[in-house]
């Protein structure tokens, strides 16, 4: 396990590089660059702001300081945010991102497992559909419907959690649940689906037959299967979850990195943008190595295929 | 990001909100909390400042020689007194004696000097060293063509500023108000570099210090003391950033926040409320013509285009006070006269364009290139329709991304365009400047030998009134007789203010000194 998961690290690493270049290739085609404003600058002061940053160098040359850059772990300054470098703007959101991610991870997992394998056991029964009708409305109502919907509610009307901002567990409540709305609503979707199709299969039947009590047979034999599908859909999850975080970190006024995903580009702040690209691109690479890993544990057929392989 | 989320959640706020409003907590006592819905100030380098957030902070932290009054005239701040000599080429500052930086260090004239030169030096790399470009050998310094003991400014001893410009500027005392004028502490950035700004490490002149700063969440300012204290005034400044301006104003009414800026749909709900607070800015909205190229090589076809714009209408479709203004120097400046520019008179407007031999049906399409925003959008639907029932000219609505819209302006200008701007300072000169012959700004490739000599003379003018006679002729040739530009209207500003706050008032400037209000 460990020599797989060392190879397939070691295969992120062009990955990383061809989302390096191709992103710093894009974001230069872009017209306009990062030191424009309402104001056109005297040429001189245009001039003074891209030499301190070395954008008056060849293009070439940019891209190999920003390569040799990366092999050191620098990320570059920030060009909006003077004095900042872009691993301190990382490091400062990405953490906060984080926590909100997993918290709102564990309430879709958990709630998504949990209200699909209700319904699926008790399929046509009232909890079914009324889980049916309420995952519908968790797949189609959008997050900033969700979110204002949410603060103007629990937080403005009754007054019972805080509508914003980010100071203690009572504030992440809203935001996480209005993350965690989307994906909960899928991992109920399929975790239904799921067991209904297993609770079918023979060796369920099998189990029955031979005199197992009804909660071990949906344990050890219905969920487990059922969550073998459920598991795969954790990776595509984490991306929905990170890309997500925009729209609620921006409603909610949660200092994450959601808001540099489009900000970043608007200023042109291309040390930024290369910078967080990177780090989502990690992110969905690891996020996906996790999930094989994941299912390997939960399936046996691929942990007895794997010396083979 | 579009609108059109936006516009639906704020709808939903409007309903809800209305109904009910509940506060979880209880103000802090002596502490003010202040939204700045630009989000995260870029840096609290004064010298290297450019942006609104950044400024609302440094001006709480520091002062600079003068200050705008509220009739934006210029009187002392640091400087208790100065003067002009050789007809306003030379100017003296003379400071007020006693003051302290925050960390007990003496106010000396010499590092007033040290931060203009800083300001300049091509190395720092400011945006806004031009503010200082009217002092001798200033440019060149900037250019890298002049040595910085070129430069004209200097420190005669510790109380007295000496500074000497190419040409006399009778409004020099008005550009050092500006906060990247203010004095720095070479020593103080030489032991922390770029980390200077830091907490703990910055220090200023002014009321406040820096107490705390958590990126992109929360600036805190205390009371500092070296500074009187006004009786009342509040011990802390908290400096949230909440970005969206739905979301600022639902933990305004929550009770979380103190002061906000009212997002634009949600000003109509707040009108004759206690809480709203609205003024014009210095900051004006117009619609530019590529002069260079047909139809808009003629002026008579500039004319007929303006004449057709129904401006009152045109501000009413955005709800949010700003005023009809056809001239160029906005209502707040001094100068300002509202009998200049062009009146709304379609049957005038079709007369003459078929004066100028222009065919309406002919013309169009013709372009209108604006940056993409809900309002500019609204805007320009409205000038669409206006152009199309007075004069019959179509015209194709092409809204852009900013940065792309603004390289579009350098290089390649549509037709019609839409652009504003927004005043450094409160003297006429930098709005009229704008469009000179020889300006970077003036996207319209019209100049005029007239235009430019009126500016020129009127920079150095001393006497107000002989100024002002100069900025009306200037106006009259913009506005009625060539219009490279169709001002449109000056821009209002609309804050929310928590009833515990007192004395604030939304200044034409944006610009705000949170140690003068006071706290219940």
């Amino acid at each position: 396990v460990i020599r797989y998961a060392a190879l397939r690290l070691l295969g992120a690493l062009p990955v990383l590089w061809i989302a390096a270049t191709a992103t710093f290739g894009l974001l230069r085609f872009l017209p306009g660059g990062p030191f424009r404003g309402e104001r056109t600058l005297p040429p001189e002061i245009q001039r003074n702001l891209e030499a301190r940053y070395g954008l008056d160098r060849p293009l070439g040359q940019q891209y190999a300081a920003y390569l040799a850059g990366l092999l050191r772990g620098d990320l570059g300054p920030s060009y909006k945010y003077l004095g900042r470098d872009v691993r301190d703007v990382i490091a400062d959101a990405l953490p906060v991102s984080m926590q909100l991610g997993a918290l709102a991870l564990a309430i879709a997992g958990c709630g998504g497992i949990a209200l699909g394998l209700a319904a699926g056991v008790r399929r046509g029964s009232a909890l079914d559909r009324a889980i049916v009708l309420g995952t519908l409305a968790g797949v189609s109502l959008p997050s900033f419907v969700l979110g204002a919907a949410l603060m103007l509610g629990v937080g403005l009307g009754l007054g019972w959690l805080p509508a914003g901002l980010w100071e203690g567990p009572a504030h992440a409540v809203l935001p996480a649940l209005t993350l965690a709305a989307l994906p909960l609503a899928y991992i109920a979707q399929l975790t239904r689906a799921q067991v209904i199709e297993v609770q079918g299969r023979d060796h369920v039947r099998t189990a029955r037959a031979k005199g197992l009590s009804e909660p071990r047979v949906r344990r050890r034999h219905v969920l487990r299967n059922a969550l073998l599908a459920v598991v795969t859909y954790f990776g595509p999850v984490l991306a929905l979850l990170l890309t997500g975080s925009f729209v609620v970190e921006k409603i909610f006024a949660i200092p994450g990195m959601g808001g540099f995903f489009v900000s970043a580009v608007t200023d042109r702040d291309y040390p930024v943008v290369l910078g967080i690209t990177l780090v989502y691109a990690a992110l969905v690479v690891g996020s996906n190595l996790a999930v094989d890993l994941l299912y390997a544990w939960l399936d046996p057929r691929i942990r007895v295929a794997e010396p083979g392989a | 990001m579009g609108g059109a989320p936006r516009l639906g959640w704020l709808a939903l706020l409007a309903g809800v909100a209305l109904a009910c409003g509940r506060s979880l907590t209880t103000a802090p006592a002596g502490e003010l909390r202040v939204n700045i819905e630009t989000g995260e100030p870029p840096t609290l380098d004064w010298n290297r400042a450019s942006d609104w957030a950044s400024i609302l902070v440094i001006d709480q932290l520091m002062r600079g020689l003068t200050r705008l009054d509220a009739q934006l005239q210029a009187a002392p701040e640091l400087a208790e007194r100065w003067e002009a000599l050789e007809g306003g080429r030379v100017w003296r500052f003379h400071l007020r004696g006693g003051v302290r930086w925050s960390d007990g260090e003496p106010l000396v004239a010499q590092q007033f000097a040290d931060s203009w030169l800083r300001l300049l030096d091509p190395a720092t790399g400011a945006v806004y060293a031009y503010s200082l470009f009217a002092i001798r050998g200033a440019r060149g310094f900037n250019a890298g063509s002049a040595e910085r003991a070129q430069v004209g400014v200097r420190a005669v001893d510790a109380a007295t500023l000496e500074v000497e410009l190419e040409a006399p500027l009778s409004f020099f005392p008005a550009l050092v108000s500006f906060m990247a004028t203010y004095p720095v502490r070479l020593d103080v950035i030489a032991r922390h570099g770029e980390r200077w700004t830091d907490p703990g490490h910055l220090v200023g002149v002014g009321p406040y210090v820096l107490e705390s700063w958590r990126h992109d969440y929360r600036v805190v300012l205390r009371a500092s003391a070296q500074w009187p204290r006004r009786p009342g005034s509040p011990e802390r400044v908290v400096f949230h950033m909440v970005s969206d301006p739905a979301t600022s104003l639902v933990l305004f009414e929550q009770g979380e926040l103190d002061l906000v800026r009212i997002p634009p749909l949600e000003i109509r709900r707040y009108l004759g409320r206690p809480e709203h607070r609205s003024a014009l800015q210095l900051y004006g909205y117009y619609y530019g013509f590529d002069t260079r190229r047909a139809p808009f090589d003629d002026a008579r076809v500039r004319r007929a285009f303006a004449m057709a714009l129904d401006r009152e209408a045109l501000v009413a479709v955005l709800h949010e006070g700003s005023r009809a203004w056809s001239a160029w120097l906005p209502p707040a400046m001094p100068a300002a006269n509202a009998e200049i520019g062009v009146r709304f008179d379609p049957a005038g407007a079709r007369a003459l364009l078929r004066e100028a031999g222009v065919e309406p049906a002919a013309l169009g399409p013709v372009r209108l290139g604006f940056n993409n925003h809900p309002r500019h959008r609204l805007v320009a639907q409205k000038a669409q329709a206006m152009w199309r029932e007075n004069l019959g000219v179509e015209v194709r609505l092409e809204p852009r991304e900013w940065k792309v819209y603004l390289e579009e302006l350098e290089n390649d200008p549509p037709p019609l365009f839409r652009l504003g701007w927004g005043a450094d300072y409160a003297d006429p000169h930098g709005f009229m400047e704008v469009f000179t012959s020889h300006s970077a700004n003036n996207h319209t490739g019209w100049g005029d030998a007239r235009y430019d000599a009126l500016i020129a003379r009127a920079a150095s003018a001393a006497d107000f009134a002989e100024r002002r006679a100069l900025y009306d002729q200037a106006q009259r040739i913009l506005c009625e007789q060539e219009l490279p530009i169709a001002p449109l209207f000056a821009e209002a500003r609309n804050w929310a203010v928590a009833p515990r706050v007192r004395g604030f008032a939304v200044s034409a400037m944006d610009q705000y000194f949170f140690d003068e209000l006071e706290l219940e």
